[in-house]
């Protein structure tokens, strides 16, 4: 059981931190003079952090087939985004991970 | 069809990521055996899943209060990098939208826009659609989470449904990659984020974003040189 005072002092100051942290840029941005070039930057951002989501997400998960060294999720996610790369269609990307993972699992059982 | 339409539909196809996850929120809450108020105060008004999952736990354990708010603020600290790319769009909206804006930025509403982001033809399109991928988020993510919180984490282990939310932003992520260059942040991304996993705190996430955006801004100056 947690504390309420305990919890709630936590759960404040994460809000308002993080309130801040979104709201940083956003806030401000009429004030924002963005050059040419940090628009460009800002376009790698997709690049630059969903990357850092999804890869140690699957490559550090522990699976459960012996023949893929446990990684069958990120052997998986490597071939829907060869696939996706093609199709780019995220309903395909979604199911096709989820239809090829449960296969792999039946198949291995 | 409409921008807002289309923000909220393009919350559609990852909605079999958020609604496991979210009903991992709710158990959680359930198991922590927080009361229903608590749990949806901080679930309406922090709004991060990553992070209220970590500091649930370190709750539980009692853990000092500046080392469970720092490491919350850690996990969202890639908001800033969210926040950024979304100002440009957001120069001229009311005050409301960036009010409502600072409460809602997720991975998805953000990842969702990027996605679309060739497809607008003003800064007004823009926000609209991002307003309506904002409230999809809202409406998946505290319907699963009221659904964990009643009835515990109902679906299958057997269907790996919490899999397809880095699935989600596989296919979010490909359409940003526009250039080689953005093949090569992303690549390079992809090796830190493994490289700088072990890094206390979860602090690796962070570490590989501003590291390959270094490597973006050297590649821009570098072309520009050329």
């Amino acid at each position: 059981m947690i504390e309420q005072n305990y919890f709630l002092t936590n759960t404040i100051l994460m809000i308002i931190g993080t309130v801040c942290i979104r709201g940083s840029f956003i806030a401000f941005a009429s004030r924002l003079k963005i050059t040419p070039l940090t628009r460009e930057l800002f376009t790698f951002i997709p690049a630059a952090i969903l990357p850092a989501i999804f890869i140690p997400a699957t490559f550090f998960h522990q699976g459960q087939l012996e023949m893929l060294a446990g990684k069958e999720r990120f052997v998986v996610l490597l071939l829907c985004l060869g696939a996706t790369y093609f199709v780019r269609n995220t309903l395909f990307c979604v199911g096709l991970g989820l239809s090829l993972l449960y296969a792999l699992h039946a198949l291995a059982s | 069809m409409n921008h807002l339409k289309r923000g909220f539909l393009s919350i559609l196809p990852i909605v079999s990521g958020i609604l496991p996850f979210g009903a991992v929120m709710g158990a959680t809450f359930s198991d922590a055996q927080l009361p229903f108020w608590q749990a949806l105060f901080m679930n309406v008004t922090l709004y991060s899943g990553a992070a209220q999952l970590a500091t649930i736990e370190l709750m539980k354990l009692k853990t000092a209060v500046f080392v469970v708010v720092g490491t919350g603020l850690i996990i969202n600290i890639r908001f800033l990098l969210y926040s950024a790319a979304l100002a440009p769009y957001m120069q001229k909206a009311p005050l409301w939208l960036r009010i409502f804006s600072s409460f809602t930025l997720t991975d998805q509403s953000y990842a969702a826009m990027s996605a679309h982001a060739d497809s607008f033809e003003t800064n007004e399109d823009a926000m609209r659609f991002y307003l309506g991928s904002a409230l999809g988020m809202l409406f998946f993510w505290h319907t699963s989470t009221l659904i964990g919180f009643v009835f515990g984490n109902i679906a299958p282990a057997s269907l790996n449904l919490d899999y397809a939310v880095p699935l989600s932003f596989v296919a979010l992520m490909i359409p940003s990659l526009k250039t080689n260059n953005h093949k090569i942040v992303a690549l390079v991304s992809s090796l830190l984020s493994l490289i700088l996993y072990p890094m206390p705190l979860r602090t690796g996430l962070i570490t590989t974003a501003l590291l390959s955006i270094g490597v973006a801004w050297f590649l821009i100056g570098r072309r520009k040189k050329v």
